[in-house]
């Protein structure tokens, strides 16, 4: 599995691609792989049926971003937006252990009440409540995976993802001058171009990240799925969702990654808490048994502020306060935002917006 | 808040709710209905004393006549009602209930109340068709149920759907403090048709005994701690009501290395820190995962939140000072023992909070090893291998549930067949709903809740007499049956020269007493007949060493083998006839009835055999993907002391039933005429297997009290004197074996209903409900 790539031009750029080539053939060979754990559990357990893509994803190169300031935001700290973006490590593998994936043992009733419990159990209401969902915002990748997509769309986005919730709002909360935006935007890689240039002309260093590699199915050529990335790069995207080739997942070759996905979000089913709980633990036990921290995406199907706040407590359950950061946690969604805006505007103003109330994106 | 509201309503003044109003006698005690946490007075609450317990009785008592009298249908339409009353008063339910007891509302919210409609619900449909499913059972009478301050309302949910279903009536008994069972025998009052088929008094559990002695209480359900219910057994021993236990709180959880180490993680979440139980948990874990499952525990445990519990993220609430201070013992004393305690989760450190507790590498001989861990914590101990996990598991004398936690699905069936409990998950714990039923074993109590079976608790065979307290205040129960009457040459042998004397017959062959002596039997003419064993204790102690080491092997047969050898007994019996109906005569039976009784008792030996291959059934429940097995296992070694009349079709009744649930026996023939019984020993002796059946003649009196003392003997049926029945109730709460007793009435044993009825194949077996969720 691919890793997300990295800045063009860049050391670490060069770096990715060597060890994208190494992934493929470790894949490809069984020889050298990386991060069997990740993709493996996913496999392991009940993810390909319905969902069946796995992406892959880097953790964020550059650190350009400006840092927000502020402490974890967690529930005791009510309507603090704040978010610390720090450089997390990346994998660099460990030799293919498939023991690993043979010892896993998961039972589908028990993940299955445990994900029913994981939504009724951290219902956080009013000041809570908001301060979750601001936090929910600084997970977005705020996307647009149209074929209709143009540069007017693009912009739109670029300019909701910079602004994602009405400064009015952020006003009464008090977390204007936080900085809050969205941790990306996500277009198709034709788009890249348009979205770099939104950004710069709205003054932002939100990042662009591209889906490449035959998304949503991956079933292209290596060499067109890699000249891809590097267009995808040369035109200014950052991170790069990879679509894994299943083919070789499900014949059992795995691929390591720094970043895992339930899904393309262009499957019949896409993001599921019982898949995504099977993750999260395979993340645990990779980093318990590696030291290295996999990042996180669920995408697809994400749509209210009450899900997105149940995604929170899930990762904060799980994996712990550690992993909700933008570096290793990220929510794929298009109109989740808009959601999460209504309900902060109920929250601040007691009425419930109109359609017009709140930009569209 | 709503809650507050209700409680003003009583202006903070709480009663008793009786005959459909409340009663509020003046010049009682009255005791204050605390804030768990707070200490906040909400209400006082007026403490029962013998009158109103009194007139709480008398108002189900008149309620009964009508409400028992009811056509099934009605009954159902009512409790329809009731649940949808208390649908509408939902969150009235459990805000009033999360305040009063300090747990988690999301647990009261999402689990208690709608399982409280469901059980509603379906004892509804229950009583719809009852008239056509339970045909021959008629309701008991008024029941008296008393809860300890640890249990939620839901056990008296559990309880008295089932009794109001069948169409007995309720007197609860509540500890003061716990408004809500008021609150709902307020609801169900308000419903108008059936005032008094449901009364909630409030006083402590001292006066269970006034209780159960008032006129017309059938029986006595409690549920409370061990000790208590020892108390209570011994206090009731002899009166009217007959008692049912359902004891302790503590539930098991069996870790092997094949399972889903997260998953089992949640489920001791489940089972200990998420206020779904009222007790704590024992944790046996493969040595192979122990530190992998540790870890995962402990990283768990520090995401658990404690609080208030109407805090809708709370996982654990508090349980008032008595919970903690118990917990703090508890964990102080394993301290004090060696154990390593682990404490974690963000739970506020004041006083009635305590974190979750996880305590490991308790020597195994430590006393607190023995005793029973309370809640918030959780034991954890390591096994080797799936046949020592059963050993540790069932080494204990509670046996309430357990879950077993592993994806092999020979292993898992293997352990959940083993564990001898009441309840069995397998990958998953405290699930209930209200089809299965829910009970114990052991020290747990034998009294169950839900399902079929919650259903016969509160029902008796048409036609029984109502049960009347037969108590002799001067029973003296240390002498009872203490000595053995010396047996003195009783005069000059006339007559034919009697036959060498019988032995006892123990472990499959006739052996001669411990005791070395025999007694004389004389026949109708009060002329000599033969000579019997006298057995004594030494020789109970050997009956009953035998019939455990036979018990696993016959508990392995098939049915169909067990039938085969009950039927090829009946064909001794048959081939034999003469000799018995001879036997029957010389005690002054008429020759057609004994010819009646030598061919029936060989009909019940085949019939038992017939029915030993339909035991247990699949239940199919709605949340669950997946089957429950509803399992019908031996009780293991049953003692039965026959009663005099009928000398062979009884004993041939009793014995049958027994053998084809799979008991070994210890039986004690009659006393007047045993010899028909030890002449089918002698057919015992080739047919089945050594040690199965074992006969012990003697002073009946005394070989009762070495039986119904005996730790080791799993079940007592009685059938003798009022004064013996006395004592053997007594006597149980020992180990609390269920008991059958016959208070000194005669039965009929030639009738089919009373000599061959599904009450002896109820009282039988006992039950387990085994779980099993599928899914891949």
């Amino acid at each position: 599995m691919g890793g997300r790539i990295p800045t063009r031009g860049s050391r670490r750029g060069q770096r990715a691609r060597g060890q994208r080539a190494r992934g493929q053939r470790a894949g490809g060979g069984g020889q050298r792989a990386r991060g069997a754990e990740g993709p493996g559990a996913e496999v392991a357990g009940p993810a390909p049926r319905g969902t069946g893509a796995g992406r892959a994803r880097r953790s964020r190169g550059g650190g350009t971003q400006e840092g927000l300031g502020g402490g974890e935001l967690g529930v005791e700290e009510p309507a603090t937006a704040a978010v610390a973006r720090a450089m997390s490590a990346r994998n660099l593998g460990t030799e293919l252990d498939l023991s690993w994936i043979s010892k896993i043992q998961v039972n589908q009733p028990a993940v299955l009440r445990r994900a029913e419990q994981i939504q009724a159990r951290r219902m956080v209401k009013k000041e809570w409540q908001a301060a979750w969902l601001l936090k929910a915002v600084t997970f977005i990748d705020l996307t647009t995976l149209s074929g209709d997509d143009t540069s007017s769309n693009v912009q739109r986005l670029c300019y909701k993802a910079k602004y994602p919730i009405r400064e009015d709002l952020l006003k009464a909360l008090n977390v204007h001058d936080k900085g809050l935006t969205t941790a990306a935007v996500c277009v198709y890689p034709a788009r890249v171009c348009d979205a770099v240039k939104a950004l710069k002309a709205a003054g932002s260093t939100i990042p662009v990240a591209s889906v490449a590699t035959g998304f949503p199915a991956g079933q292209t050529h290596l060499k067109t799925r890699l000249e891809e990335i590097r267009l995808a790069v040369e035109d200014g995207a950052t991170e790069i969702d990879v679509v894994i080739n299943r083919t070789l997942v499900l014949t059992g070759q795995w691929e390591g990654s720094d970043f895992i996905k339930t899904s393309t979000g262009k499957e019949t089913v896409n993001a599921t808490f019982p898949v995504a709980i099977v993750m999260l633990r395979a993340i645990r036990d990779f980093f318990w048994k590696t030291g290295n921290k996999i990042g996180f995406k669920p995408a697809g199907g994400i749509r209210s502020a009450k899900d997105s706040l149940a995604w929170l407590s899930l990762i904060k359950e799980e994996l712990g306060d550690e992993w909700l950061t933008p570096e290793l946690f990220r929510i794929g969604a298009s109109t989740l935002l808009s959601d999460i805006e209504r309900q902060i505007y109920h929250h601040v103003t007691g009425r419930y917006a109109a359609y017009h109330d709140l930009p569209m994106s | 808040m709503v809650n507050m509201a209700w409680l003003d309503t009583q202006d903070r003044h709480l009663g008793h709710y009786v005959n459909g109003k409340w009663l509020k006698p003046e010049h009682r005690n009255s005791v204050p209905c605390r804030d768990p946490i707070t200490g906040e007075n909400l209400a006082s609450c007026p403490q029962a004393q013998a009158e109103d317990v009194a007139a709480a009785v008398e108002a189900a008592r008149t309620a009964w006549e009508n409400w028992s009298g009811l056509p099934g249908a009605s009954r159902a339409q009512y409790l329809t009602r009731l649940a949808k009353m208390i649908q509408k008063h939902q969150r009235l339910l459990w805000t009033l209930e999360s305040l009063v007891t300090g747990r988690a509302v999301r647990e009261v919210r999402d689990r208690d109340i709608p399982l409280a409609q469901q059980l509603l619900q379906w004892h509804a449909v229950q009583a719809y068709t009852q008239e056509e499913t339970l045909a021959g059972w008629e309701p008991m009478g008024v029941i008296g149920l008393i809860l300890s301050p640890t249990f939620s309302f839901l056990e008296m949910m559990w309880r008295i759907c089932p009794a109001l279903a069948v169409g007995c009536t309720v007197v609860v008994l509540v500890p003061p403090g716990s408004p809500t069972p008021l609150l709902l025998a307020q609801l169900a009052g308000e419903l108008g048709s059936f005032p008094g088929i449901l009364n909630v008094i409030n006083g402590p559990a001292s006066l269970g005994p006034i209780l159960a002695s008032q006129p017309g209480v059938q029986k006595v359900t409690f549920c409370g701690a061990v000790e208590e219910g020892r108390v209570l057994r011994r206090t009731l021993a002899g009166q009217g009501a007959e008692l049912g236990l359902a004891l302790g709180a503590e539930s098991l959880l069996v870790l092997t290395e094949a399972a889903d180490v997260d998953s089992a993680v949640e489920g001791v979440v489940d089972a200990a820190w998420s206020d779904r139980s009222a007790g704590g948990l024992r944790l046996l874990i493969q040595e192979s995962v122990w530190d992998e499952t540790m870890r995962r525990l402990q990283e768990r445990m520090a995401r658990l939140r404690g609080g208030r519990g109407l805090d809708g993220a709370v996982d654990m609430g508090a349980r008032g000072a008595a919970a903690h201070d118990l917990a703090q013992r508890y964990v102080r004393e394993a301290q004090s023992q060696g154990a390593q305690v682990f404490q974690a989760g963000d739970v506020p450190s004041v006083s009635p909070f305590f974190p979750p507790t996880l305590v490991s590498d308790l020597p195994p001989a430590s006393p607190c090893t023995q005793a029973e861990v309370p809640w918030p914590v959780v034991v954890a101990s390591p096994f080797r291998t799936a046949k020592e996990a059963l050993a540790v598991a069932n080494g204990t004398p509670r046996g309430g549930s357990a879950s077993v936690w592993s994806e092999r699905l020979g292993q898992a069936l293997e352990l959940g067949y083993g564990l001898r409990v009441g309840t069995v998950w397998i990958n998953a714990h405290g699930l209930r709903h209200p089809e299965v039923p829910t009970g114990g074993c052991k020290e747990s109590g034998s009294s169950w809740h839900g399902g079929p079976d919650g259903l016969y608790e509160y029902l008796r065979p048409s036609g029984t007499p109502a049960r009347l307290p037969s108590l002799s205040e001067n029973l003296n129960y240390d002498t009872f049956g203490l000595a053995v009457p010396l047996t003195l040459p009783s005069g000059p042998e006339i007559g034919p020269s009697p036959a060498a004397p019988y032995g006892l017959f123990i472990g499959g062959r006739f052996q001669a007493p411990g005791a070395r002596s025999s007694r004389c039997i004389q026949d109708s003419k009060g002329n000599l007949q033969a000579y019997v064993a006298e057995g004594g204790a030494k020789d109970i102690r050997g009956a009953v060493e035998a019939a455990h080491q036979a018990a696993p092997g016959w508990v392995s047969q098939p049915p169909g083998a067990r039938a085969s050898l009950l039927w090829a007994l009946a064909s001794a019996l048959e081939r034999r006839e003469s000799a018995f109906t001879s036997a029957l005569e010389r005690h002054g039976v008429e020759l057609k009835t004994a010819k009646v009784e030598v061919e029936l008792s060989a009909r019940r030996l085949r019939a038992w055999g017939a029915r030993a291959q339909a035991q247990g059934h699949l239940l199919q429940v709605a949340e669950l993907r997946g089957p429950v097995l509803r399992l019908r296992e031996p009780l293991g070694v049953l003692a039965i002391v026959c009663p005099d009349e009928w000398p062979l079709l009884a004993f041939a009744s009793l014995l049958a039933a027994a053998l084809a649930h799979g008991n070994a026996v210890v039986l004690v023939p009659s006393g007047v005429c045993p010899i028909p019984a030890l002449e089918v020993c002698q057919d015992m002796a080739t047919l089945l297997p050594a040690g199965l059946v074992n006969v012990v003649t003697g002073d009946r009196d005394h070989l009762t009290r070495c039986l119904a003392l005996h730790q080791d003997v799993q079940a007592l049926w009685y059938f003798g004197s009022a004064q013996g029945s006395q004592f053997v109730e007594w006597a149980s709460a020992g180990n609390l074996k269920p008991v059958w007793v016959n208070r000194g009435r005669p039965r009929a044993w030639d009738q089919e209903a009373q000599g061959a009825g599904p009450e002896l194949g109820l009282r039988a077996a006992r039950t387990k409900a085994l779980w099993l969720p599928m899914g891949d």
